[in-house]
């Protein structure tokens, strides 16, 4: 009963995008549609320190929709790879199988972003860039050593245009999850520096 | 098999049918006339920024590109600034923004638009997981859309992901706060946690509703709460779990 509903919904919700896309194709009345430029593509490089572990070299990808001057919205995946074991863990015997191979860290999240402060950061030459300090909430996944955990992260930006399209950003982000890797379910914290650039279409 | 066949169908579909203008690389430059007394032209788009000019009723400006809601003009003499969209609106009409005026409605910047956004949000009945969401939602009109949802969920014991179709109402959509209703369905697959004793992979329909709020934030920005109920179906037995859920969504 539920799957031929399902199935019922999901021809209405096709057919029904598939003609929004043919509408699309006339031309509309007005003569014109401002150009929007919205969206940025971006990567990024730092060193992500993962509570009980060595810090080890952060890469990631993000795409933001920037949705008013304040506000926007951003989805971010980030890898730390072969992250090694501590030098603590080493000495121990006790240590449980899954800490003794190099594991990678993945995450992705969906993040809220907020510009506290605009300003203009005037470069040598006199000319003014955009620029602003912003912060980020989210929620979203890690993936650690065979655990997959729900992960709140929070950080702290700040972004500068130094032209059009290319902004710099630099970025602190804490990613906070509930980990069993230890003798108990911890909340443990890992912090990632990292700079990076972003290309506003 | 099939049902993943028709979740990526349906995940092209809905990239396929992204609007052009999103994109578009060249348009040709809109010129208006100023009809207020005069606009202020700021150096950045936002109102943090200073108003380095002003321009009079009666000067042609031409409207370059939109950016965080503001639009980047080129005055008559050269000068290139941001003006503030309420500013520019009583003589917009024909960029297909929607005038200004008091009667338009939040809903009517909504109509014929894509939202798209995430919300996470707690589940009060069962095993109380986390889970967050993606949403990517299409508005015909108004008041009726409808909105492709994935999302993953999180407990002690169990994790997972779902995907669901939902019709989205609503029917007030003028006020600044407004009701939604919504009614979906969807599959879920859960697996146990990798570090207890494995079990079968759940793989289940539901169909769930709900009612939530709309907050709109300025032109393209709504948080959203909302409180569902999907009534879940296994072995022939339908377990009924609520959840909550804030969202944050843009509209393009």
């Amino acid at each position: 009963m539920e799957t031929r509903f399902q199935h019922v919904l999901l021809t209405i919700v096709v057919s029904l995008f598939l003609t929004n896309f043919a509408s699309a194709q006339t031309p509309p009345e007005s003569n014109s549609k401002v150009k929007t430029e919205f969206l940025e593509v971006g990567v990024s490089l730092g060193y992500l320190a993962i509570e009980g572990f060595p810090t080890t070299l952060s890469k990631s990808v993000n795409f933001t929709l920037r949705a008013t001057e304040n506000f926007f919205l951003e989805v971010n995946y980030l890898r730390a790879d072969d992250v090694e074991e501590s030098t603590f863990a080493q000495e121990r015997d006790d240590v449980p199988n899954s800490l003794e191979t190099n594991q990678d860290f993945t995450h992705f999240d969906l993040l809220l972003g907020y510009n506290f402060f605009q300003g203009e950061f005037f470069s040598g030459d006199g000319e003014a860039n955009l620029s602003s300090l912003y912060g980020v909430w989210g929620v979203g996944e890690t993936e650690f050593s065979e655990e997959r955990r729900f992960t709140t992260t929070l950080g702290l930006g700040y972004q500068v245009a130094f032209n059009r399209r290319y902004i710099l950003h630099f970025d602190v982000r804490d990613y906070i999850y509930e980990s069993s890797l230890g003798d108990q379910n911890d909340t443990v914290h890992n912090i990632d520096s990292s700079v990076g650039l972003s290309y506003l279409f | 098999m099939v049902t993943h066949i028709f979740r990526y169908f349906f995940v092209v579909i809905l990239v396929l049918s992204l609007p052009q203008h999103a994109f578009a690389q060249d348009l040709s430059e809109l010129t208006l006339e100023v009809i207020d007394p005069f606009i202020e032209v700021r150096s950045g788009p936002g109102r943090g920024y200073p108003v380095f000019y002003v321009i009079e009723q009666g000067e042609k400006i031409n409207v370059i590109v939109r950016r965080d809601g503001w639009y980047e003009i080129a005055a008559e003499n050269g000068k290139n600034g941001w003006v503030n969209p309420s500013q520019l609106s009583r003589t917009l009409q024909s960029t297909g923004e929607p005038a200004d005026l008091p009667s338009v409605s939040y809903g009517d910047y909504l109509a014929n638009k894509w939202r798209v956004g995430f919300s996470a949000g707690k589940f009060v009945s069962g095993d109380n997981s986390d889970v967050f969401a993606a949403t990517l939602s299409y508005r015909f009109n108004t008041w009726f859309g409808l909105e492709g949802e994935g999302g993953r969920f999180y407990n002690a014991t169990d994790r997972g992901s779902y995907y669901a179709a939902n019709i989205l109402v609503e029917p007030f959509s003028q006020w600044q706060f407004s009701p939604e209703f919504l009614l979906g369905s969807g599959k879920r697959q859960s697996s146990t946690q990798p570090e207890l004793p494995k079990e079968d992979d759940k793989n289940l329909s539901f169909i769930h509703y709900g009612i939530g709020l709309n907050y709109y934030l300025g032109r393209n920005f709504v948080v959203r709460t909302d409180y569902r109920w999907s009534a879940v179906s296994e072995d022939n037995d339908t377990v009924t779990l609520e959840s909550w859920k804030l969202g944050f969504n843009t509209f393009f």
